[in-house]
């Protein structure tokens, strides 16, 4: 279960703030959990917060669940490094062992089908390069929860269907939090709703009531 | 990283150190010979050696701890890393490669036979070069700090250094200036590590201007507002 008490997000913009969340409570019960919400509702940063990386302006969430580092569009890599480097240092970081990082990093090489650009530095990969090393190093890690952010979207027709594949096979193992607009991606990945609208958010435990809402508020 | 730009990176990153030694020897040389000075009873080429690397270390952890947090932004997506690690990596690189330079100078002190390139009290150079370091950190923490929310630090930074590097007795000793400037320069810590560095390097310079207590307070206080800011600010410059 992830909680949620009394947590309070904004940002400050030019004409004051923009609240994210406003003392919003809530019981997020075990799942594949989609998110929803439109451009800025605050999607990312809630997602940014579960992983631990953004902190809410009061309040607190609780979980004994661990969390995937979120998985969004190429963040996370050192761009001077190579794609074989970054991923060693993740190994590291994690307190992988020599061998479990060997093993990581063929994985890794195989998954993304990046080829010789695996031994090249991260700053010359293009955007759905870098989604395709980052979705293949998560894979190789085991958390209770993956949070990703429309990283299924990257790529071309062939890897997204491979990256599907793969993460289907993997949450069966662990739970995923899933950040999309495409409803057909989550209908087919996740079970229960989460609605991100006006600071508010709303749980739905089925996923179709859920994109029902979001269909409504787009209206 | 500068290393990791290639081969040209790892050669120019030994190489500079060189060419500006050697240009301020060079200079150093004609001013003298112009305004008809004798030769001091210390060599040059130590004095510039010592004093030139250490403070080369000193402003490149500054202007790498400064550049650390937004340079690092990327890893910050791993909750496992925390902003001040970046600096202290970023430290501990700058000092890996000035130890290599130092090691090199040694080397073709060595070979060259440079005059006494021994110093007279290695033991306490050391300890000097060690407690720069700790200065350099703590001061390249706060900087670091500050210019992450206000950019202009930097840029002030990047031309306070070249001044300071004028002023910072590293390419003169105290004793050979006037008591009025000498008293001035005497405010900057950096003239007393450089001082202090020099005086036990050389036979014929010695620390008698070094103020150990004042350079104590330099060390501890930059620490002690650094952390503070740093606790306050951790999670800001995490998500920003």
């Amino acid at each position: 279960m992830i909680q949620l008490v009394n947590v309070t997000k904004y940002f400050n913009t030019n004409n004051g703030r923009k609240y994210l969340l406003k003392d919003v409570s809530i019981d997020i019960p075990d799942g594949n959990i989609g998110i929803l919400g439109r451009n800025g509702a605050g999607k990312s940063t809630l997602m940014r917060m579960l992983g631990g990386i953004e902190f809410p302006n009061s309040g607190t969430i609780y979980s004994e669940h661990s969390f995937s580092w979120p998985l969004g569009l190429g963040g996370g890599f050192v761009g001077n490094m190579t794609g074989k480097s970054n991923v060693k240092f993740v190994c590291n970081l994690y307190g992988k062992t020599k061998e479990e990082t060997k093993d990581i990093v063929e994985y890794v090489k195989e998954f993304s089908e990046l080829g010789d650009y695996f031994d090249m530095p991260i700053k010359t990969y293009s955007s759905g390069m870098k989604g395709r090393l980052g979705f293949g190093l998560s894979l190789a890690f085991d958390f209770d929860y993956m949070i990703i952010d429309e990283t299924l979207s990257v790529g071309d027709a062939k890897f997204k269907k491979k990256a599907k594949e793969a993460l289907k096979k993997k949450i069966e193992t662990c739970n995923v939090i899933l950040v999309s607009h495409e409803m057909k991606t989550l209908e087919e990945m996740c079970h229960t709703g989460l609605l991100v609208h006006e600071g508010e958010l709303k749980f739905f435990s089925n996923i179709q009531d859920g994109i029902s809402a979001y269909k409504e508020i787009n209206k | 990283m500068r290393i990791s730009q290639g081969k040209s990176g790892i050669i120019w990153t030994f190489l500079e150190p060189f060419l500006q030694i050697f240009i301020f020897i060079y200079i150093r040389i004609v001013i003298n010979e112009h305004s008809g000075h004798h030769i001091s009873s210390y060599s040059y080429s130590a004095f510039m050696a010592s004093g030139f690397i250490a403070f080369n270390m000193f402003r490149q952890i500054l202007s790498k701890s400064m550049g650390a947090f937004t340079a690092n932004k990327a890893l910050f997506s791993y909750k496992q890393v925390k902003p001040i690690d970046t600096v202290i990596a970023r430290v501990l690189v700058e000092v890996f490669l000035t130890s290599c330079v130092i090691c090199i100078f040694i080397f073709l002190g060595f070979i060259f036979e440079v005059d006494n390139f021994i110093p007279k009290n290695i033991v306490m150079v050391f300890i000097g070069l060690v407690w720069f370091v700790i200065f350099s950190l703590g001061v390249g923490l706060l900087l670091g700090i500050g210019n992450f929310f206000y950019m202009s630090i930097g840029k002030f930074m990047n031309v306070i250094s070249f001044i300071l590097l004028i002023f910072s007795a590293v390419f003169f000793s105290l004793s050979s200036l006037h008591p009025t400037i000498r008293e001035i320069l005497l405010y900057s810590p950096l003239v007393h590590f450089m001082e202090m560095i020099h005086g036990f390097y050389l036979y014929g310079l010695d620390d008698r201007y070094v103020d150990y207590i004042y350079m104590l307070y330099w060390t501890i206080i930059p620490y002690i507002i650094g952390f503070w800011l740093y606790i306050r600010l951790e999670k800001r410059i995490i998500s920003q």
